[in-house]
């Protein structure tokens, strides 16, 4: 059973009080959670761990983690700090985490955000409150939206129930879920009535970000092992030559033992 | 002479050094937000970037003198296999030292060998620069041991060498490239001058190119401090028969000497990294048309200027250099040319790394002070340690360079001149003088800004709700809402002027407070004045002045002798001039302490305007409910029965 959570734009009134859920959740100071919608352009920070944007007058959406199904960060991550979940959501270590910070690099969305305040720094971003999906709840989002904009439940379930929103008012939603298919699928997916890109959403349906670099990986120890089987070829080849040309001119002092030439 | 040349170039490292120390200290104790200018925007700037990326770029030194020397068995280049060996130890050390500084929890550095995963580049990326530093530390052993006469212990690690440099040359290919697929997780957020799936590939050719010229460069420049001669030629003056030798061609621009007998294989080695940047060229320009981003080249943009700014400089000017025959065979030329492609390379993994990120970022980064001072600081460490390690050992020429320079320290007290220069002479007296001077400064200079949001008071909004074109005025959540368009109101008004005609009263500091800050109840009045803490505040007031508090509170704002009352109490204004704003509003009694409530609030503020504005623009509908009330609730206001 693999948890996602469906965002219904159309329903959102950019109260914010996901946003104060989520703080309480993660006991950040309120206050400080507001202030934080300065920082940065897209308004999240390692204090806000969601924000809504104001795609255009009267229209808003919901910027957090997207819980990808193939996540970029997931394969970055060089001590494996970040996991997918089989329960959905993309959960992060920091026990493991050395603040290399290539996830921030890593993610197409930008969502990663770090603790730059601190001396022992970690990076923070949206788990779905994983702690309490696990206990049978639903993520403080969800509970918090007073308009409905949020829904959480089997990804499945929330895939079918978007499209038939998008059947049921075609008028007022655009057809297209975004999440179903973009970098392999999200367990976080939009239905809107405008688009979308201001999120970070790409226009195309781009494939997953690991599966243009595992399989390059995977390949590497051989490649080096190549590189080191040439070598010694190309070094015996060019050894054999000289020594040929040595043999058929025995007068002529042509070469030093290289091997044990001083260093 | 060479001991003035050898003692400036080690006071210009040791400023470098010092303040690079001055700037780790401050690294550790007060962490990255303070000391550097990363943001989530930019998470890797300066020293992941330039010390680390490109750093160990421009060591590959080891290995492509080592391929040359031990695989294509080319003996000429014998006398640099020594030098680079050096470079690639001190090169790799001093970008890990910088690498260490830069990862959030240093203390955790050694997660990655116990932590793996196999699917990620950087982790490819640690386990091979892990390895390849064993290998230089393997390589660089024999020449240290035999330096000190530990002959026994030289000859054990003289057996593995030939082993070492293919086990060197294989690992050094695999993170060079790796290092380039790093950035192949961001085909949407790289830009597209430089991403491309050839990334690893262009990466290991320009790490190879740049390293062949940074070793000249090195050569040149350590050359011309220590032992000059063998490169840049004797005094005299070139005879026929010699300028003949040169295709008569000797480069009038930089010297009439005949470059000396090492130049002829310095050339050589500059001549296969020319080879190696053509092709590397080549391959960029057809990589560009294959993907069909040739026309981003003219485009005019910031990212098409860097791009053509480090072709030209990093890879052109130093071909240019190389194919003509008057600047190849001279020392001066060659040596800029080794400067300007170990430049280029820097500055394409500057490209690649930060710069092309910007547009996305939408930031610009430039790096602290502190950033500036590690980061050259590590490499002036470096510096400092290859340049004692080529004195005391033989790298270059087969000799330490010791014998090159003469007794630098010589006692001479004669005279307050002499003795001066005496004491100069000793380099610790110099390090010390230099560091008397040098650490204060850095620390004054790279002390870091306390970042820290405040929160315990009040401090001065930031307009970020007015960073919202339209605002959803919900004050009790009930879904009944009101659409107010905050920034078509703040331009027909008059922008930041006309704040105060709605924000009509700020709290200290503030710069407009949200209404519901003091109107804080939907339908009734609420008390904004807070006695207790007043109290507090002018007694604190007191103490921090160094007066007794016990009699001032109340006759502060009280009249003497009279009953302590509302009426009897200053005008708040007397006091909180500066920051409180009052607008010509006259429904506003400031001194009420009371504010009437949030639907009042509203209602006061707008309707009077609206009601002037709709006989003004004979817009009939201006003052009705329905015009502000406009949420999808709105059906019900019609409805509704005022509470």
């Amino acid at each position: 059973m693999s948890y996602g959570i469906l965002v219904d734009t159309t329903k959102c009134t950019s109260c914010e009080e996901c946003v104060m859920a989520c703080a309480a959740e993660h006991q950040i100071d309120p206050q400080r959670a507001i202030k934080e919608k300065a920082i940065n352009k897209d308004g999240l920070s390692a204090y806000r761990l969601s924000n809504i944007a104001t795609i255009s007058p009267g229209h808003f959406a919901r910027k957090s983690c997207m819980h990808c199904l193939e996540p970029s960060c997931v394969s970055a991550c060089l001590v494996g700090g970040i996991t997918k979940s089989p329960e959905g959501p993309v959960i992060y270590d920091p026990e493991k985490c050395i603040g290399c910070r290539y996830c921030m690099i890593a993610c197409p969305f930008h969502i990663p955000r770090y603790e730059w305040d601190k001396n022992t720094p970690l990076m923070v971003k949206c788990d779905m409150c994983f702690e309490r999906i696990s206990q049978g709840n639903i993520p403080a989002c969800v509970d918090a939206c007073p308009n409905g904009a949020l829904k959480f439940g089997d990804r499945d379930t929330l895939l079918k129930e978007a499209n038939s929103k998008i059947q049921n008012q075609p008028d007022l939603y655009l057809n297209h879920i975004w999440g179903e298919k973009e970098f392999g699928g999200t367990s976080v997916i939009y239905v809107s009535d405008v688009e979308l890109s201001a999120l970070g959403w790409p226009k195309t349906n781009p494939k997953s970000i690991p599966s243009l670099t595992e399989p390059l990986v995977h390949i590497t120890p051989f490649i080096g092992m190549t590189v080191a089987v040439g070598l010694l070829g190309i070094n015996w080849t060019i050894k054999r030559r000289m020594k040929l040309a040595a043999q058929n001119t025995p007068d002529k002092q042509v070469f030093n033992n290289e091997e044990n030439s001083d260093d | 002479m060479i001991n003035n040349r050898v003692r400036i170039a080690k006071d210009i490292l040791w400023i470098f050094a010092l303040s690079g120390l001055v700037a780790a200290i401050f690294r550790l104790f007060f962490g990255l937000g303070p000391t550097t200018n990363l943001t989530d925007g930019v998470p890797w700037g300066l020293w992941k970037v330039f010390n680390m990326i490109a750093g160990v770029a421009l060591s590959t030194s080891g290995f492509t003198i080592g391929f040359l020397v031990y695989v294509l068995r080319l003996k000429q280049f014998k006398s640099f296999m020594k030098p680079a060996i050096l470079i690639a130890f001190l090169g790799y050390g001093c970008s890990c030292l910088a690498l260490l500084f830069d990862i959030g929890l240093p203390f955790r550095f050694w997660h990655p060998i116990f932590m793996w995963n196999i699917n990620s580049f950087l982790f490819e990326v640690f386990a091979c620069v892990l390895l390849y530093f064993t290998i230089t530390s393997i390589e660089l052993a024999p020449i240290i041991l035999n330096g000190i006469n530990a002959k026994k212990a030289a000859k054990l690690f003289h057996t593995v060498a030939f082993a070492a440099v293919i086990i060197g040359i294989s690992l050094s290919s695999l993170h060079h490239s790796s290092l380039g697929s790093l950035f192949l997780v961001s085909p949407q957020r790289l830009h597209a001058l430089w991403y491309t799936p050839r990334l690893p590939l262009f990466f290991i050719i320009s790490a190879m190119a740049g390293g062949i010229f940074f070793i000249v460069f090195i050569k040149i420049i350590w050359s011309k401090i220590y032992n000059p001669a063998p490169v840049f030629g004797s005094a005299e003056e070139p005879s026929t028969t010699q300028l003949k030798s040169l295709n008569g061609s000797v480069c009038s621009i930089f010297s009439r000497r005949l470059p000396g007998p090492e130049m002829s294989d310095i050339s050589k080695l500059a001549t296969i990294g020319a080879g190696l940047l053509s092709i590397y060229f080549v391959l960029k320009i057809v990589d560009l048309f294959i993907l069909g981003n040739i026309s981003e080249l003219i485009t005019g943009s910031p990212e098409s200027l860097l791009y053509i700014f480090e072709l030209g400089i990093g890879v052109l000017l130093p071909i240019i250099l190389i194919i003509l025959p008057q600047t190849r065979k001279m020392p001066v030329p060659v040596g800029i040319a080794g400067f300007v492609a170990s430049f280029g390379l820097v500055f394409n993994r500057l490209n690649v790394g930060i710069f092309g990120y910007s547009s996305d970022a939408g930031e610009i980064y430039l790096p602290s002070l502190s950033e500036w001072a590690l980061g050259i600081g590590v490499i002036a460490a470096a510096g400092l340690v290859f340049m004692l390690l080529t004195e005391i050992f033989p790298i270059f020429n087969d000799r330490p360079a010791k014998t090159f320079v003469t007794n630098l320290f010589r006692k001479n007290f004669g005279s307050l001149q002499q003795t001066w220069n005496t004491v100069l002479s000793n380099s610790l007296n110099r390090i010390s003088l230099l560091g008397v001077f040098i650490l204060p400064l850095a620390f004054i200079f790279m002390y870091p800004p306390y970042k820290n949001i405040e929160l315990s008071t009040i401090r001065p909004s930031t307009g970020l709700d007015a960073q919202r074109q339209v605002l959803q005025i919900d004050g009790d959540h009930q879904g009944f809402s009101t659409i107010f368009n905050h920034a078509d109101h703040q331009k027909r008004l008059g922008d930041t002027s006309s704040c105060i005609q709605c924000h009509h009263v700020s709290l200290p500091g503030d710069r407009s407070t949200p209404c519901s800050r003091c109107h804080q109840h939907m339908y009734n009045s609420t008390k904004i004045f807070d006695h207790e803490k007043h109290k507090l505040a002018v007694t604190e007031d007191k103490q921090l002045n160094g007066l007794n508090p016990s009699n001032y509170s109340c006759v502060e704002c009280h009249q003497t002798n009279c009953p302590k009352t509302t009426q009897s109490a200053k005008d708040c204004l007397e006091c909180h001039r500066e920051n409180m704003f009052l607008t010509n509003n006259s429904n506003v009694q400031l001194n009420s302490m009371f504010a009437v409530s949030f639907t009042d609030a509203m209602h006061l503020t707008c309707l009077e305007c609206h009601k002037k504005e709709a006989v003004n623009l004979k817009n009939e509908h201006l003052d009705k409910c329905y015009t502000c009330h406009n949420s999808l609730k709105k059906d019900e206001y019609v409805n509704r029965t005022s509470p």
